[in-house]
Formats: C-alpha cells, structure tokens, sequence
C-alpha cells in the first residue's frame, strides 16, 4: 500500500439479513481524490457509503482508513464526515451550533470553536446567517450548513450522498462549482454517491459504477465516456443503441447483420451514442415515430428492423416528418467498443 | 446503526412487560372465570347470565341507547360538521375550540350539570311550573331519556370532530358540482356528502358507539339502578352480590365489542393508508 | 343568507346543547341557597369556599393530583423508549409490542379495575395506592406512546447518524438531538395523560380503600349523601383547572399539533 492512500476497501461484503448488498469489493482512494460512486438504485452504492462511514457493520472484509483497519470502529470514532442526501441538520440548534456540535462534542476551547465555525461558515458562504435556525434556510443554504459542519471536523474523508439531488438545476451548478472549489481548497479526500451521470462526469477525478453489488467499471470521466466496459456503462453514459457482435457480424433482432467498417478483435460489442448514427444514407431503413428540436439538433426516434434508434441530425438539413422512411448507418469507425456486452 | 434488535427490545420490553403484568394478564384471568364451571371448562356463567331477564333487558337497552345515541350524533354531527366547515377559518377555528371544550371537562362534572337541569327543583322543572304547564314537577331523572341525553352530550364532540375532518377531506368542488349537475339538497347529501365521508362517518360511529357502551358515570347519575346499563350492572353484581361470574361475562361482552370496534377502526385506517 | 341564518341556528343549538350544562353548572355553584337548583336562588360564593373546606376533598385532590403527575410520568418513562424503539428500530413482534401497550385504551377502565382488585390487592396483598397508581400509569401508557410515536415519525432519523458521524455516542445522540426536537411532544403527552388521568372514573371505582379516593369518586360518593352546590362549584372548579391548562398548552406549543 502506498503511502498516499486513503481509503482502502478489502473485499468488502454488506449484506442486510440474508440479501447481499455488495460482494467482495475491492477499492483504493488516494489521498485528495474525488471519486464519484455511480450507478442506478440499488446497485450498493448507498449501502457501500454506509459501511464506509460505519452506520453498517460489514459482513466480511476490511476497511482501512490511512492505513489503519477501521472496520470495527464505531461511527463516532472514525473521523469521516457524511453530507446526507437530507442534510439531517438539527432542526432545534442555529446554523452556528449545527456546525459547532461536533467540535463542542470534542470538547474544543471556545474561541476555537467559534474561530473554526466562523471559517468553515466563512467556505461555504454563510457567515450572515449564523444565527438562523434550519428551517429558515433554502435547501441550498441548509446543504452549505451541511457541508460546513462536516469539513470543519476536518474529516479524514468526506462522504456525500447524492449531494446535488435535491436542488433545483440553478443551484446544482452552483454547488457543484462549490463542492470542486472546496476540495480543491482542502484538499480532502471526497467520495460522493450519485445516480446521475452527468454529476458523477463533470465531479469527479474517477468514476466507480456500480452494477449488482460490485464494480462494473473504475476509470476516469474521460476513458468511461469514450470507453466503456460494457454495454452497462455504455447505455448508463449515453450510448442509445447498444448491439451485440456475432461471427465479425451485428445480432440484431432482425438476424446477423454486416457492420459498416472494420471491428477490432475481440469486441463484444459495438455502442453508438444518437449522434454518432449516420441519418440519409445507410444501408437500413427505418420510420420517423418522433422529432424534437433541440437548437443544433434534431432528435429522431426510428423504428427499425434493427429495433429503437435515436439518431441526432443537425437542424441545418431538412426535416424527415413522423412516419417518413430514413435511410440511416451504424458506422463501426464511430461506435464504442465494448469488451463485454452485459 | 439501527439493526441491534437487542437494543430495540430493550427500550420496548419495560413498557410491554408492565402492561402485561398490571394489566393483560389480571384482565385476562378475569376473563377466564366467565369459563369457569363446577368441573373444568363450562360456558354456564354464559348460559346463567343471558337466562336472566333483567340482564337480558341490561344488553338490550345498553345496545339500543348505544345505536341511539350513534345515531342520533350523526345527523347533528353532520348538521353541525358542515356548518363548521363552512364557516369563515377564523369563526371555524373559535367554534371548533368550542365543540372540543367539553372533552377536557371532567365526565362527572359534565353529568352532574343534568342533574342540575333535569332534577326535582332543576331548571327545567322550575320553567314548566313558572309557565305553569305543570303543577308537579316532572320525572325525568334515572330514565333513559336522561341517560340518552347524557350520553349524547357526553359523545357528540366525537362524532363532530371526526365529520369535521372528514368532510374537510372532501374534494372542494364536489357539493357545487353536484349542484350544477340538478341535485337537490337531500340527493347532493345521500349521493355525495354521504359516500366521501364515510370513512369519517365509521369512525366517528364507532367511538361515540364503543363510548355509550363502556360508559359508565352517565348511567350511574342519571339512570341510577332504575336505569342499568351494562357497566353499571357489573358494578351492582360485584358490590351488592360478589357475583364475579357475572362480572366477567360482562366484561367479555364490553371487550369483544370495543375490540371488533377498534379492529374495524384499524383496517379502516389501513385501507386508507393505500 | 338563508343558508347563514340555518348556520347560526345549528351551531347556537349545538354549542348551546354542549357547553350549556358547564355554564349552568357555574351558575348553580353560585347559589346562596342550600339545595342544588337553577335559577340560583341568590349570589354568592359560600359553596365554592366550602369545597375547600371539605376534608375528603381535600385529601382525594391530592390523592389524584399524585396519581395524574406521577402515573403520567411513569407512564411517560415507560412509554418515551417504547415508542423510540418502535419508531427506529426494525422489532420482530413489533405489532405486538404496540398492541399491548395500547390496549389499556380499548379494554373499559372498569374491568381493569376490578381485576386488578381481585388478583393483585386481595390475594397479593398489593396496596390500594399501588394498584392505582399502577392502573393510572398504564391507562395514561398508550396516550404516552401514540403522542410520542407522532412526535418521532415527524422527525428524521438520519439526524441521529449525523450526530454520531459528528463524535456522539448512540445514547448521547438521543438526548443531544433527538429529545429537544420531541420536547413539545413529550409535554403535549403528559398534558393529555394528565387530564385523562385525573378525569378518569372507572378504573378507580373498586380500587378505593381507607384514605385512598380519587376526587372524581369522592366527588361521586358525596353526591350520593349530599344534593347541595358544593358538587357544582367543585365541577366548575375542575373544569377551569382543564380549560386552563388545555389553553395554556395550546397557546405555548399548539397542544392540537400533537393530539
């Protein structure tokens, strides 16, 4: 193990009564990094943020935490912040005793305390509202409390779940800026827990998507949008038209299918995002069923032997009306190759 | 954090162990003893009790005021609930504060203001003789008008409170609508009001039902041992007679009725919750 | 204003017909006269000073002043962690658990009276006071429980892991965070239990025994012996003691939020 590790995740297995959550994880977070655990509900991404922060007792595995084994260590002596998806601020104390609860526990000199709640108010911009009570807050606002009162614990690693989910799209811009500007500030180590792609891509330095209870892919925004593992990522990042390869050949509903272009060995698959489908020429056809303009494009759904096709076209061509016949092409040169379908 | 069920049943167990200690098992030995013939098992207390007529007359009229009373309470709950509803938020909030007053109030003052009204020298009595359409004053305690009376006031509140809230629930457009649609008053009431506060209409029943049944100081003061009902026949059986065998025979009656009562309560409440 | 005018006649009559009785009882309890009647026959107060001076009522006050504080507390520390652990914790026999500490409330106080006499404080020889006083807390037990159930369902749990995560111990989570969020809760319990405890009738009425009535039972046996006011300005009394405290709780944490 080097010695810029944070977090290190040791065949981790979660279970709730006899239904396993997560199987034999295996992860390692270096020190200032910000990964973004990615997948759809019930994918274990929740239940692995939990273990990690010791609301779950593992049912096997080791977690380790600077090196030591923290797999044992109650909640309250771990030394991890959690930003909850509600917030969980206490509806009773102000803005000012939210953040301070945690250093008053540790029994920290007062001026200290108040130095550190007026700093971390100070990050998150809120130092003119300190005296509010929670409920008078924006959800913005209460998720900047939220934010605040775990980093000024100074948390060997912060947790946040799904922390843009519950903001209006404005604001998630905002607070993403936010989050980046107070990690990159920091330099904590930050694990975030997201169901939306889009987050996870512009967030984090590596991306973990999570299928099943394990590990699907683990890669950086980039490679995981030009390269994902398997027609999973491929459909969850935005490829629309995910196919299979037989014999060199597409398997289609409609039967084998030739590709347009030559197919790296070994692909499983070929994945094409809507605007990589070529859309008036190409050997299949298919029928309009909907178009809707999206300023530089129009977005087509077709109906095709080969099944559904989205297929984008610049708004500048003509417009192809609901049940014309299009001609269009899955050219291989602008597919993803996936080395596993599933 | 919350998976230790030991923990769980550590904080429910002294709460559970006391009421079943103070209060289950004593409650359910005396239930027993309504089973308890010569030799073993026997259903004899039944048997003896129902073969009275006095007792039977004691069931029958503490269901018949029971049914009464419900009754009664739901077409002045309904009369009333609406007007409520009705009125302006702040006029509603001051009456409805009035209407839930009287639950606050100690039962046996509550009675004992009939005694004052319904009695000898009461109030109405004093009225009929001033106004001279009676020269002797009028009997109207320890009858069951007196009980009735009682009892209705006693439980009206309920039937109120719950129509309120039920006829609150009530889409807001639904009583125009109807009225657009060439409704009357009565067809707007009977195909309308009546289907969409059902559920109000139940549960207020059965509180003010269950109520009646179980009530005891109304009877005693102003029904007396002319006017038995069933709690205070139990009463009399107990301390005039040591007679336990009867005692717990009506206490199986008073549970089995307040308890399908509730049950009824629950999966009304459950249906809802869908 | 047709339908205004049939308003104000229903409601008149209704509210006339409920809180009628309480005004008349006042008045009553005002007589100068020595039998109960209305119209009073004369102004004065000599009734309401002469409940003060009536020993028994003196001493069953204070015997159902203990009950209702104490029973209701104990009721409410029986009942506060009951409902806790409902509310938080995933129980097998959950059900169970909230059937029997609720029952109290669909069994007739009478019967549990009666069995409590015959088989704690005749054969075991368990006092009278003990009894009822153990009867007050378990009847006030499932007011405690379902108030305090109401008062946790509207609070989020993950603050209590938020106040782990931040250093607490389970147990100093729960009167850190949890109890100053169910405070208003709690109070409207105890309030509630109070006024069900002290009004209460039927339980009591066979655990009386030398010294040991509840006021509303001593109120009951005078009754029966005596037909001046003073049972009139006693009821007015207790009844403005419930106003009171029913209006004092409604104005300071709106009582009506947690019933």
């Amino acid at each position: 193990m080097s010695d810029d590790t944070c977090l290190a995740l040791e065949r981790l297995t979660l279970a709730y009564g006899d239904t396993v959550a997560v199987d034999a994880l295996d992860l390692t977070v270096k020190r200032g990094e910000l990964i973004a655990l990615l997948g759809p509900s019930g994918c274990g991404k929740t239940t692995t943020m939990r273990a990690i922060a010791g609301l779950l007792e593992p049912r096997s595995g080791t977690i380790r935490l600077e090196g030591a084994d923290i797999t044992r260590r109650p909640a309250n002596k771990r030394e991890i912040g959690l930003v909850f998806q509600s917030y969980a601020l206490f509806p009773h104390l102000s803005v000012f005793e939210n953040v301070a609860f945690g250093l008053r526990l540790r029994r920290e000199p007062r001026a200290a305390v108040e130095a550190k709640v007026a700093e971390g108010l100070r990050t998150v911009g809120l130092d003119h509202l300190a005296a509010r009570k929670p409920a008078e807050l924006s959800g913005g606002q209460q998720q900047r409390v939220a934010l605040a009162r775990s980093l000024v614990m100074e948390p060997k690693l912060l947790l946040l779940d799904e922390p843009l989910s519950n903001l209006d799209a404005r604001l998630r811009l905002e607070m993403r800026a936010e989050l980046q500007r107070v990690q990159k500030a920091s330099g904590i180590t930050m694990i975030f827990v997201t169901h939306d792609q889009g987050e996870a891509l512009a967030l984090a330095d590596r991306i973990v998507v999570m299928r099943g209870g394990a590990i699907e892919q683990l890669a950086t925004p980039e490679e995981i949008w030009n390269r994902p593992a398997s027609g999973f990522v491929a459909e969850f990042v935005g490829f629309e038209t995910v196919l299979g390869l037989r014999d060199g050949k597409l398997d289609t509903p409609a039967g084998l299918v030739p590709v347009s272009g030559d197919v790296p060995a070994g692909a499983a698959g070929l994945a094409w995002r809507p605007g990589a489908v070529t859309l008036g020429t190409g050997p299949f056809e298919g029928e309009v069923l909907g178009v809707s303009f999206a300023g530089e494009s129009r977005e087509y759904l077709l109906d095709s032997p080969l099944g559904r096709i989205k297929a984008d076209a610049p708004a500048s061509l003509a417009m192809h009306g609901i049940g014309a016949k299009v001609a269009f092409d899955l050219p291989a040169a602008r597919a993803a190759v996936l080395p596993r379908l599933g | 954090m919350f998976q230790n069920r030991r923990e769980g049943l550590a904080l429910a167990l002294p709460a559970a162990v006391f009421a079943c200690v103070v209060f289950l098992v004593p409650v359910a030995i005396l239930l027993s003893e309504g089973f308890r013939g010569a030799a073993g098992f026997s259903l004899t207390p039944y048997v003896e009790f129902f073969s009275s007529p006095l007792n039977r007359a004691v069931f029958l009229r503490t269901l018949k005021l029971g049914a009464l009373v419900t009754l009664v309470a739901a077409v002045i709950g309904y009369a009333a609930a609406y007007a409520i509803v009705n009125l302006s938020p702040a006029n509603r909030g001051r009456v409805f504060g009035l209407v839930v007053l009287p639950l606050m109030i100690s039962p046996v003052a509550r009675t004992y203001a009939w005694l004052v009204i319904l009695g000898r020298t009461g109030f109405v009595n004093q009225a009929l003789t001033l106004v001279g359409l009676t020269d002797e004053p009028i009997r109207f305690l320890f009858t069951e008008t007196a009980v009735f009376i009682g009892l209705l006031q006693l439980f009206l509140p309920l039937m109120i409170i719950s129509l309120i809230s039920a006829l609150e629930n009530m889409p807001r457009d639904a009583v125009p609508a109807a009225r657009v649609l060439g409704a009357s008053w009565l067809q707007v009431f009977t195909r309308v009001i009546l289907p969409l506060t059902k559920e109000g209409l139940v549960i207020g029943g059965t509180l003010v039902f269950t109520g009646s049944l179980t009530a005891y100081i109304t009877p005693a003061i102003l029904g007396g041992s002319k006017v038995l009902m069933l709690e205070t026949l139990l009463y009399q059986r107990v301390t005039v007679a040591n007679d336990f065998a009867s005692a717990a025979v009506i206490a199986m009656i008073l549970i089995v009725m307040s308890f399908s009562a509730n049950l009824l309560l629950k999966r009304l409440a459950r249906a809802r919750g869908r | 204003m047709k339908r205004n005018l049939s308003t104000v006649l229903v409601l008149g009559l209704v509210l006339a017909f409920l809180i009628g009785p309480f005004l008349i009882i006042i008045a009553a309890s005002l007589s100068a006269g020595n039998s109960l009647a209305f119209p009073p026959q004369g102004l004065s107060l000599k009734w309401v000073a002469k409940v003060f001076t009536v020993e028994s009522f003196r001493e069953s006050f204070a015997t159902s002043m203990f009950l209702a504080i104490f029973g209701t507390l104990a009721a409410l520390a029986l009942g506060v962690p009951a409902a806790y652990a409902l509310n938080r914790y995933r129980l097998p026999f959950s059900e169970t658990v909230r059937t029997v500490v609720s029952a109290p409330i669909i069994v007739p106080g009478i019967i549990v009276g009666l069995a409590l006499l015959r088989y704690l404080v005749i054969p075991a020889g368990v006092p009278v006071m003990l009894a009822l006083f153990c009867a007050h807390t378990a009847l006030v037990l499932p007011y405690a429980v379902r108030v305090v159930s109401a008062s946790l369902g509207n609070l989020r749990s993950d603050i209590e892991e938020a106040a782990v995560l931040l250093g607490c111990t389970r147990s100093g989570a729960f009167f850190r965070v949890v109890l100053p969020n169910i405070r208003g809760g709690i109070l409207a319990a105890f309030i509630l239990g109070f006024v069900t405890s002290f009004n209460q009738v039927p339980v009591s009425l066979f655990l009386s025994g030398p010294g040991v009535r509840t006021l509303p039972i001593d109120m009951l046996g005078y009754m029966e012996i005596n037909y001046d006011p003073s049972v009139a300005a006693l009821s007015a009394l207790l009844a403005f003691m419930s106003i009171g405290i029913v209006f004092l709780a409604e104005r300071f944490l709106g009582f009506s939020r947690y019933v």
